[in-house]
């Protein structure tokens, strides 16, 4: 038949229909791998395998053993054809098929006859190859040749033999580090890449050798490097010698300093670049240091090149986190960067311009990210939503325009993580800023009328039930819980009812229709639901009429369940169904894992609906149930503060003690919680003797031995001490453990003696002014100064004497106080000379305390400090003073 | 380290897969990661312009060729500067093979070449060569000119 003639390259219909490889089986191709043993070998044919064997392997296919080893014989034949491109072909395929140390032989003496060649290409590839499949024994027979070749006259003989030492480096450091000689002669090469190799290995060879990169650098900054991807590394390695030599800081006489600033007028973007990130980088750099580096980075923002735009936006977004100031005028570029194509560059340009923007640009940049969010991912969203959270925090006064945004985004299209983001965000903002409950808590009721994930939805409905009815007109949320009842699937209509429940027992007012509502939920098609439905009922009482919620029923609705859920959950699991009711009281209330979780997130910040409002206080709300249990301390009134454990002995001893300090208005209470860490001891009768001689203000009024404190099982002992009222006391305690020990048998962890008593010292422990200190934080310091008033103001200057820096005062001072910093102030810019932090605190007695602090360096390291203090109590500003004074 | 090579075709199916120092159990997921944000974000863009990514402190330099795009993945020293260079040497190293903008069907054809281009400018994670014309002469073994 007559075919149209077409020219073949024109016809790209025909040719996507047809691959070269279509069909490839592995099975098949290891079949036509045979030609390599042919006594007559066809070049060209044998190299069409071994494509085809390249494209199995480059798919991911693997050969086995027998596979592999068959392969590699044939491949080893092919050594006998004088063809070039076979030859090239054969090298690869040796390297992909890494043969094992017993094969490797076979190939050896060919490998070493072409390393030996006259024709270079046979050496360079030569050395390529044996380098990637020798072992030890081998490398030793062939190092001559590789020291030769490193400083062969052939840079591609130089270089394959470089890289072959990078790779060795790693398994046979040893032998290796014997070049170092030819090595510091190829850096010296006029060979770029020669140069760029050898300049990588010397510096691995000597990394560990301080003195000899400081050498290496001076002698390569101050003579010509060729390559610019060398000229990198060698700035690499220059900011490395800057850190470790971290010294005249202050001066502005940075050693090297000079190199990287020339650096910033080379001819390749990449040298410029690396500069000044390299730049950017520095310990402690100055404003004047930063100017240089910020203007080429600038320039590259308005680059053609999309590569250099995400680098220099990349470089400025983080510069923006410590020196937000110094990028301010790269701000226009930017927002021009905000509808560029490729949205990674969009992303850190937006999350730049909202740490770096003022609070008179917030509006108008939050026009240009409303078009930009709807064309990108939302991993790319996510990151704004989190930049547009701290910005809200940074500026409380924009909430409306920022909340605004979030609950628009939120009606939009998007994955469960994204709008988590958005309702965490929300939520926090509600928390922090008390002018936004109320449209926050609107937004999120909206958003739960069409919200496709039950998680989230139960969440919200949780978080309502606590907010909701604590605003002025609680009823207006009712119609979007009670949607909820008849719309949802019956996990949310089971987190509803609960919600209502809350607003019946909260609003006295809404009681009666919170009934009506609830009674309909008796006739629910889920048993969960009609269960809560009936047991709130009969707990909210009152039949329905307007009447006061008993306050046991609210304990019950809003009070944190002061049983660990850990335990909770062992015990049900080892409950077995009998006449028995299941006893909650019997579940243990010992706080296992509790201190240890503390001291991971030491001040972590509460995140969202992650963790509802009660999470940062429930631990306290745990230690208040825990204490007024117990009737030696149940008329100590209420618990003003817990601190953090601190730890009374060292990690992996014997007997593991930390305390918590409880402050009460009149007593303090000791929680030394003790850990058995002996699989064969028992303990009893163990308490802690304390020796309060250092702390004439403290009497010891009561203690609470532990009964029996058996392996692994966490227990408590109390002591408490009676101090003068509403006066911080301070003093030293010494502690010591005592017990009665016995041995017991493991595994069955019965006694075998009668025991005896033993002590055990444990460290010392301190109550100090900031105990009695809360960090409570406000949202607008500002407000919040100017509505305490002047009244009770009480101001001093102070001399804090000499000083590592700065930050070490501010830092000492926030701890001696024990306040909360405001608005991100406990941050001290590098090199500032002067300083103001903001604190806010309750201090004991339930005052309200706001301090400002502001430092300066007086003289060459010496720090001056002014402290004003407002509070709602003249004494307790006197108080203050007194506490710096004497710190 | 340059940490993976990859070549797709249009389609989304791999031409070229090559890592370094990345264990078995997770090459899948970055086969699948790297084809995704081509498919995501490929669409219309001129042959040779470069896209950017990264993710935590991985970087990522993609690229279309005609029917191929072709992703570098590195880290520490092989940033996005490291790889736009990389990639460059790669798509001149493929132009060059081909004799021009690569159809899917002649980048297979080349496949062999291109394999060893590939081999000389990334050995197991580092940077070997750049110039294209070195490049062009060492597939054939010849030595370079300007020694």
């Amino acid at each position: 038949m007559a075919q149209p003639l077409v020219k073949k390259d024109d016809d790209r219909d025909d040719e996507a229909e047809y691959s070269p490889f279509l069909g490839i089986e592995k099975g098949a191709v290891l079949q036509e791998a045979r030609v390599f043993n042919d006594p007559q070998l066809d070049p060209r044919r044998c190299s069409q395998v071994i494509t085809k064997l390249l494209y199995l392997l480059n798919q991911g296919e693997t050969f086995n053993k027998i596979e592999a080893t068959e392969v590699f014989f044939s491949v080893t034949k092919l050594f006998q054809s004088r063809d070039i491109g076979l030859r090239r072909m054969v090298y690869l395929m040796i390297k992909e098929l890494s043969p094992s140390a017993d094969e490797v032989i076979i190939v050896t003496s060919s490998l070493m006859k072409d390393m030996n060649s006259k024709t270079d290409m046979y050496r360079a590839n030569a050395i390529r190859v044996l380098c990637r499949i020798t072992d030890g024994t081998l490398l030793t027979q062939i190092e001559r040749y590789l020291k030769q070749a490193i400083v062969d006259k052939n840079p591609v003989v130089a270089s394959a033999a470089l890289v072959s030492g990078i790779h060795l480096l790693q398994t046979n450091p040893e032998i290796v580090k014997r070049w170092s000689n030819e090595v510091q002669e190829a850096v010296q090469s006029r060979a770029a890449l020669v140069q760029f190799h050898a300049l990588a290995l010397l510096h691995q060879i000597r990394q560990n050798d301080r003195l000899a990169v400081s050498k290496l650098v001076t002698s390569l900054t101050r003579g010509t490097v060729r390559s610019p991807l060398a000229q990198c590394l060698l700035i690499r390695y220059t900011t490395q010698v800057i850190r470790e030599s971290a010294t005249n800081t202050q001066a502005g006489d940075r050693p090297f300093y000079d190199f990287l600033e020339s650096c910033l007028r080379h001819k390749a973007e990449m040298v410029i670049f690396e500069a000044a990130r390299a730049i950017t980088e520095l310990n402690g750099v100055t404003s004047r240091e930063l100017t240089p580096a910020i203007t080429v980075l600038q320039l590259f923002l308005s680059s053609s090149k999309p590569v250099l735009r995400f680098a220099a936006v990349r470089t400025l977004n983080k510069v923006a986190m410590t020196h937000p100031m110094a990028v301010t005028n790269c701000n226009i570029d930017m927002e021009s960067l905000i509808s560029d194509q490729n949205r990674s560059i969009a992303t850190l340009a937006i999350t730049t311009l909202l740490k770096t923007g003022n609070e008179s640009s917030v509006d108008r940049l939050m026009k240009q990210i409303t078009n930009f969010m709807s064309d990108i991912a939302d991993e790319f969203k996510i990151v704004v939503v989190e930049a547009i959270r701290s910005l809200c925090l940074k500026f409380p006064l924009k909430y409306r325009a920022l909340m605004n945004f979030l609950s628009n985004i939120l009606r939009e299209e998007g994955g469960f993580e994204y709008k988590k983001a958005i309702v965490d965000s929300i939520v926090i903002l509600i928390r922090d800023i008390p002018e936004a409950k109320e449209s926050g808590l609107l937004h999120l009721c909206e958003f739960i009328e069409d919200c496709e994930f039950t998680y989230l939805s139960t969440q919200i409905l949780h978080f309502l039930g606590i907010e909701g009815p604590k605003t002025s007109d609680a009823s207006k949320y009712i119609r979007y819980i009670y949607n909820r009842v008849h719309l949802e699937n019956a996990t949310v209509r089971a987190a509803a009812v609960s919600t209502l429940a809350k607003f019946g027992a909260m609003v006295d007012s809404l009681k009666p229709r919170i009934f009506v509502l609830l009674r309909r939920c008796l006739y629910d098609s889920d048993d969960e639901v009609r269960d809560r439905a009936t047991l709130y009922l009969n707990t909210l009482g009152g039949d329905g009429a307007v009447v006061e919620t008993d306050k046991d029923v609210k304990e019950f609705l809003f009070g944190s369940l002061d049983i660990p859920l850990n335990n909770l959950e062992t015990s049900l699991k080892n409950y077995e169904p009998s006449e028995e009711p299941f006893d909650l009281d019997a579940v243990p209330k010992e706080v296992k894992s509790q201190p240890l979780a503390e001291k991971k997130a030491p001040g972590k910040k509460p995140t969202g609906l992650g963790a509802p409002p009660s999470g940062p206080t429930s631990t306290v709300d745990a230690y208040e149930k825990l204490l007024s249990s117990i009737p030696e301390f149940s008329e100590f009134g209420k618990l003003f503060k817990s601190s953090a454990p601190v730890e009374l002995t060292e990690a992996e001893t014997e007997y593991a003690v930390n305390v918590v300090k409880h402050i009460f208005d009149r007593h303090v209470v000791f929680q030394y919680n003790c850990t058995n860490t002996i699989p064969e001891q028992l303990l009893e009768n163990v308490s802690v003797i304390v020796d309060a001689s250092e702390a004439e203000e403290f009497s010891e009024v009561a203690t609470k031995p532990l009964r029996s404190l058996p392996y692994d099982s966490p227990g408590q002992t109390f002591v408490a001490f009676e101090k003068p009222e509403g006066v911080p006391a301070v003093g030293k305690f010494s502690n010591m453990l005592r017990f009665i020990v016995k041995e017991v048998d493991p595994s069955t962890g019965e006694a075998l003696d009668d025991g005896m008593e033993d002590d055990y010292q444990l460290e010392d422990l301190e109550v100090v002014a900031a105990d009695y200190m809360m960090k409570v934080p406000v949202a607008n310091f500002r407000n919040a100064w100017e509505s305490i008033g002047p009244d009770f103001e009480r101001v001093d200057e102070y001399g804090l004497g000499p000083r590592e820096s700065l930050t070490e005062a501010v830092s000492a001072v926030i701890s001696l106080l024990g306040m909360q910093p405001c608005e991100g102030t406990e941050v001290v810019p590098n090199n500032s000379r002067s300083h103001t932090c903001l604190l806010s605190g309750v201090f004991i007695g339930n005052v309200k305390v706001l301090v400002r602090l502001q430092f300066g360096v007086d003289g060459p390291k010496d720090i001056a400090m002014k402290l004003a203090v407002r509070s709602e109590d003249e004494n307790v500003s006197d108080m203050i003073h007194e506490i710096v004074a004497s710190g | 380290m340059i940490l993976a090579l990859l070549f797709a075709n249009s389609e989304g199916n791999i031409l070229v897969e090559r890592f370094n120092g990345v264990p078995a159990e997770e090459r899948l997921h970055w086969r699948s990661f790297l084809v995704k944000l081509g498919a995501d974000n490929l669409k219309g863009v001129k042959n040779e312009e470069l896209l950017v990514a990264s993710h935590k402190s991985v970087y990522i330099v993609y690229t279309v060729l005609g029917d191929v795009s072709i992703f570098v993945v590195g880290k520490d020293e092989y940033d996005e500067l490291a790889l736009a260079e990389v990639i460059f040497s790669i798509t001149s190293a493929v132009k060059d093979v081909c004799g021009k903008i690569p159809t899917e069907r002649l980048f297979l054809d080349k496949y062999g070449k291109i394999c060893l281009c590939l081999d000389e400018i990334v050995w197991k994670g580092l940077l070997e060569n750049t110039e294209r014309d070195r490049i062009r002469r060492l597939i054939r073994l010849k030595p370079p000119t300007e020694f």
